[in-house]
């Protein structure tokens, strides 16, 4: 089961899409130096179908992407729901945020747009600074998985 | 109780203990003056008539003084006496501008040290802004008279001190009473193409080539302004000066940019030689002007979509019978704009104010190349607002008004008719005072709204005569030289604290049911009076108004008289700036349709950001404001200012990336114009650090809604 605790939408955390990113709580990562530590705790309420069916509802015209904000407690249900995503809102790019360094064998990678991964090192900073451990892929429809990272870092104007 | 024990309140509020010799001296000095001596007998008959008592306040122990010396029949004294008090009352008044004087010089920036009509516009407070400020209250008066002296002409003495009386309690604010002027206007420049200045009491020819139309358009500019408290927009300005170019290298001049046209020894290309034209006419215009109190002029410009031009444009001839050419323009629009937007990192240049103009068909932009070009701009860093109709009816005439077109047709004598718009005056309600008194008098809003909105309109005509008046005498040609036409201006009908008049009744201020129906019902009974008033000669419009200091004041005076009042600033959106619960979605959906529908003078949004978009995500959010039908927006993302290097960046930074000092400033709007922060005046320094700039991250603290 995963449990949600709020939305927004989003610019920075998948490059050139306006996303709804929706925040999962009761993460296992326990990553030092979290920036939302209180997605650590088993808060919020269920993600069924049908919650994340009315909030995707209130903005499906508007959002090119829906994004889930952790999850690793039990990424085969977020599969699940990248799936039923996929098989209502055909046109909406499907992203997950995991704090894993592999991608779960449960994760079919075609359910998906982009997938993040890699824990928080606080040493080594985000995805926008030079160092990160952490990696975006973008998905192809063959499966690949193509590292695009590299946006995160800041251009000038 | 002994006379010393007797508190009296002074002119300044202050109590203080009584003194009868200061009443005897002063009765003394009246005798002298008339030529006569007071006995200590005459004294006492003539105090005897006064009648002191605790806290009362010295003008009204001076009427009783004046009574008294009537009443003993020293008729020349009492005289004497009156004289002597209104010489007091002129030195006081003095002594008030003095002190003003000081406080200004003392201020921190202009907008905080004006007392009237404080705006940020002005950069640097010296003699010539202070000397702006001093008769602004003396307008305030003559404008007041001039209105109500025709109001008791028009409707009677009744009606109009029911107008001074709500305006006196801040139930409604007349904008702009610090000038003379009518507000403002978008202008066609065909009367200065055929004629040149002449006709609006300048002396310069019609243009003739590139060199005098550039030369001749800031200085037509500078003498429209001088005749308008408000903006000044140009919409033809590219398309004229795309003219000459074409004039002088041909039409198609575009194709050809990297010759080199210029025969001096600098050898420039003809890109050069245009960008050099686009310097000299923004930095004039962007000149501290004399005549304006030392602020810059005001100056709109528009750029269209291929569509918006084709209906605006598609019938125009030029004098010598030739058409506009889209291909020539629309490079010179994109030109224009790369330029402005490169400059801005050298310069704080805060006009011209630019709107796009997209024309929008089935929920998108319908030209998708000015669509694409708008979102690479945006996601460039450079700061305009997007103006977006289904229907190329109404244009925005300055960084906050809509107007819509009278007549998009074409005249030999006047050029293009849909051009020729704006607000003569602006009039506004302030909603949240309105509906908290009704309530309080357990009156339906509504009812007594109606009573405010009818008087208001009635007010309005009155200034409309007032305005045909001066024109009779002559004093406004750029409405007899065509600049402007008298029947296509708007009367505005201001709104401001319509969101705090919402919560006040418990209505929650997101995308809801019951916020739409009352921001529907209000502004609907708002139109509704717009459309009975409205005739051939007269246009009434409703604005939510940008509240540059009326905001503050509302909500100061709203305090100040025991109604609810939430924040110091009112605000100018539909929802509230402080609120990071509402994404930058729902803030589109609440500039839409729904909510804006009756708001047919418009309302810009101003779209806070952290930081900025990149191209294909400021694309997507174009057709989400099409498909919410969101007419006029902009995004705002802090600038920062080095204060040490003076190095100016488009992105929001906490240190400077070429000297990496910490001393920062920001550029962002008020309103419509790009300034530093730190001119803006306290209040609304205020309000600008409380903006809900969105994160652009996932946010911590909003809990999901219902």
């Amino acid at each position: 089961m995963l449990k949600y605790t709020d939305y927004s939408i989003v610019f920075s955390e998948i490059p050139d899409e306006v996303t709804l990113a929706i925040n999962l709580s009761n993460c296992p990562n326990k990553c030092k130096g979290c920036h939302s530590p209180w997605l650590m705790d088993d808060i919020g309420e269920e993600l069924t179908n049908s919650a994340l069916s009315n909030l995707i509802q209130k903005y499906e015209d508007e959002i090119t992407c829906i994004c889930f904000m952790g999850g690793d407690i039990d990424p085969k249900r977020v599969n699940e729901l990248a799936q039923y995503i996929h098989d209502d809102w055909n046109q909406i790019n499907v992203g997950w945020y995991s704090g894993k360094s592999e991608n779960p064998d449960c994760i079919s990678v075609k359910n998906f747009q982009y997938i993040k991964l890699g824990g928080y090192k606080e040493h080594l900073g985000g995805l926008n600074s030079p160092q990160t451990n952490q990696r975006l892929y973008k998905c192809l429809p063959n499966g690949e998985k193509v590292d695009i990272t590299f946006k995160f870092q800041k251009k000038q104007l | 109780m002994s006379s010393s024990e007797i508190q009296i309140i002074k002119r300044n509020g202050k109590a203080e203990h009584f003194s009868i010799e200061k009443i005897k001296n002063a009765i003394r000095k009246a005798f002298l003056a008339a030529g006569s001596f007071a006995t200590d007998e005459e004294l006492t008959s003539i105090l005897g008539r006064v009648h002191i008592s605790s806290y009362m306040n010295v003008e009204e122990i001076q009427n009783q003084v004046e009574v008294a010396l009537m009443a003993e029949k020293y008729y020349s004294v009492a005289k004497r006496y009156m004289l002597y008090r209104q010489q007091h009352s002129e030195d006081r008044d003095e002594l008030d501008k003095l002190s003003f004087l000081i406080d200004y010089c003392n201020a921190e920036n202009p907008a905080t040290g004006s007392k009237f009509d404080a705006n940020a516009n002005v950069e640097q407070k010296n003699i010539a802004t202070l000397i702006g400020e001093l008769p602004k209250k003396n307008f305030i008066r003559l404008n007041r008279r001039l209105l109500t002296d025709r109001l008791k002409e028009m409707y009677g003495k009744e009606f109009s001190d029911k107008y001074l009386d709500l305006l006196n309690h801040h139930f409604i604010y007349k904008n702009d009473e610090t000038s003379l002027a009518n507000y403002c206007a978008s202008i066609t420049m065909y009367p200065w193409l055929l004629n040149g200045t002449s006709s609006i009491g300048g002396n310069s020819k019609a243009p003739t080539n590139l060199k005098s139309f550039c030369g001749g358009f800031v200085n037509m500019v500078f003498m429209v302004s001088s005749m308008l408290s408000g903006a000044c927009a140009t919409p033809e300005f590219l398309m004229y000066m795309n003219y000459f170019i074409g004039l002088e290298f041909g039409k198609d001049y575009y194709l050809k940019v990297d010759d080199v046209v210029d025969l001096s020894i600098r050898k420039r290309t003809l890109d050069k030689v245009i960008c050099d034209y686009f310097e000299q006419i923004v930095y004039s215009i962007n000149q501290p002007t004399g005549a304006r109190n030392f602020q810059a002029v005001f100056w709109n410009i528009a750029y269209y979509d291929k569509f918006y031009f084709e209906s605006l444009f598609g019938e125009f001839r030029f004098p010598d019978g030739s058409q506009p050419d889209w291909n020539s323009l629309s490079w010179l629009q994109k030109r224009f704009m790369k330029w402005f937007n490169k400059e801005r990192t050298k310069t704080v240049l805060t006009f011209p104010v630019e709107t796009m103009a997209l024309l929008s068909e089935n929920g998108d932009v319908k030209d998708k190349e000015y669509g694409d070009f708008t979102a690479e701009m945006y996601a460039e860093g450079h700061s305009f607002f997007t103006y977006m109709s289904d229907n190329a009816d109404s244009l925005s005439s300055c960084c906050r008004l809509r107007n819509e077109i009278q007549d998009n047709g074409f005249s030999y004598t006047l050029g293009a008719g849909g051009v020729s718009t704006g607000s003569k005056s602006v009039l506004t309600i302030n909603l949240n005072r309105c509906i908290q008194f009704a309530n309080k008098r357990g009156m339906h809003y509504l009812t007594f709204l109606e009573e405010v909105v009818d008087l208001v309109h009635k007010v309005q005509l009155g200034y409309n005569e007032n305005l045909k008046m001066l024109q009779e005498k002559g004093m406004l040609p750029l409405f007899d030289a065509g600049y402007i036409n008298l029947n296509r201006q708007y009367m505005t009908i201001g709104v401001n604290g319509l969101v705090e008049a919402a919560e006040f009744l418990g209505i929650k201020i997101n995308d809801n049911p019951k916020y739409a129906a009352f921001v529907q019902e209000v502004l609907g009974l708002i139109e509704t009076y717009n459309k009975k008033y409205r005739d051939k000669n007269i246009l009434f419009n409703c604005e939510m108004i940008p509240a540059e200091n009326v905001g503050v004041k509302h909500a100061k005076w709203d305090r100040e008289d025991g109604y609810i009042v939430t924040r110091d600033c009112y605000n100018s959106y539909f929802y509230a700036v402080e609120d990071n619960c509402l994404n930058i979605l729902d803030k589109i959906r609440m500039h839409g349709e729904k909510y804006i529908k009756h708001l047919t003078g418009g309302s810009a949004l101003h779209l806070n950001l952290e930081e900025h978009l990149n191209q294909p995500q400021y694309r997507q959010i174009l057709k989400v404001a099409a498909k919410e039908g969101c007419n006029y927006f902009t995004f705002n993302i802090p600038n920062t200012i080095c204060n040490e290097c003076g190095h100016i960046d488009k992105r929001h930074l906490k240190e400077c990336p070429n000297c990496h000092s910490k001393n920062v400033d920001y550029l962002t709007r008020i309103i419509g114009y790009m300034k530093r922060i730190s001119n803006f005046s306290a209040a609304r320094q205020n309000e600008a650090a409380q903006r809900y700039y969105e994160n652009a991250t996932v946010k911590e603290d909003c809990l999901k809604e219902d």
